[in-house]
């Protein structure tokens, strides 16, 4: 009877682990993260992760935030231009994303910053951030640091 | 008819190598500045006698600022590919209460930067205000982010520019730091030769 038991509380332990995850999410098919990629940054000064996101469903998703073990915060922001010459950057806030369509997050434009990265970022490292979407939920997107934007 | 026919053509090409106006010169003006190791300098005196190819930055900005030195370092080595030496790269940080000596050395270090021809620099606020003030560049701190722990960080509204300086000290050319037109800048360093 214990033994019985005993297998119950596994199988449903093991049944709870295999539910929907950030893992699983990452391939939910509505939302799609391509060409992720971040700034290096050297230890407690901020990066900018750069993404292209791709809804494929038919209702609008909202971007409403993003977190990282890699550095202290992470925002939504956006470059803009204040004039001819000069640029400015602020927080963003939230970030509609329309049905069937794909939102570039790029250099000079809209960007997750990372704020006060936790460890030295170098070219060729990897890290994860998660986006926190109103209907997808939380998405990991895996990124390469690089100088330069990710072409495919 | 065969002379006046070359003598054309040459004054054709006089005429098509446009001069780059004079914007601002320094002159007799100097200011005392650090760079990424520490080590006092004179500017613009340390880099007499070369084109200076000169962008503004703060650290804490992780979109702009890493664009245009990213197009600083793309000059850099389209330079080096054409063999056109007698050119030094500065970056001078308009946030010096952040950017310090090791801040700046890292800043470059960690995007591997070759500072065999380029110079980071910082120094006292007032000295690094009064150089943007005579080159023409405005920063002004804007948004800030709080940090959990209270430490607090400011966004400059600043000029996204990179200029050119000829070996006179006379800057020549304002270019948008993050979009420049590598040929338009390389072309116009041949001009100043």
């Amino acid at each position: 009877m214990k033994r019985r038991l005993l297998i119950i509380i596994v199988i449903i332990f093991t049944f709870n682990l295999a539910t929907p995850t950030q893992q699983q999410k990452s391939n939910n098919s509505d939302i799609q993260i391509q060409k992720a990629w971040a700034r290096p940054a050297a230890k407690y000064t901020n990066s900018a992760f750069y993404f292209v996101l791709e809804n494929n469903s038919s209702k609008t998703d909202t971007l409403l935030g993003a977190e990282t073990k890699i550095s202290e915060e992470a925002e939504i922001h956006e470059s803009y231009k204040k004039d001819d010459d000069r640029m400015g950057m602020r927080p963003a806030g939230k970030i509609a994303i329309k049905p069937k369509s794909k939102f570039e997050f790029k250099p000079g434009g809209f960007h997750v910053m990372l704020l006060g990265v936790e460890k030295d970022l170098h070219i060729g490292d990897k890290i994860e951030v998660v986006l926190r979407l109103k209907y997808a939920g939380k998405i990991k997107a895996q990124a390469e640091v690089r100088d330069i934007p990710m072409t495919k | 008819m065969k002379l006046r026919h070359y003598l054309f053509v040459i004054i054709l090409f006089w005429g098509c190598k446009e001069k780059l106006p004079v914007i601002e010169k320094f002159g007799e003006t100097s200011y005392r500045l650090v760079d990424q190791n520490n080590k006092e300098v004179i500017f613009p005196d340390f880099v007499k006698d070369k084109i200076v190819i000169m962008n503004y930055i703060f650290t804490n900005c992780p979109d702009i600022c890493p664009l245009s030195t990213n197009n600083m370092r793309l000059i850099q080595e389209r330079l080096k590919k054409e063999k056109i030496d007698n050119v030094q790269f500065i970056s001078l940080s308009f946030d010096p209460e952040f950017d310090t000596p090791e801040v700046l050395r890292k800043f470059a270090g960690i995007r591997n930067l070759d500072l065999s021809n380029w110079t980071f620099l910082t120094g006292d606020k007032s000295t690094t205000n009064s150089v943007i003030k005579q080159v023409g560049v405005l920063a002004v701190p804007s948004d800030s982010t709080v940090f959990k722990n209270g430490r607090k960080i400011y966004y400059y509204v600043h000029t996204d520019r990179i200029q050119l300086i000829d070996p006179e000290g006379r800057i020549r050319k304002n270019y948008k730091g993050s979009t420049i037109n590598v040929d338009e800048i390389v072309s116009d360093i041949k001009k100043l030769q």
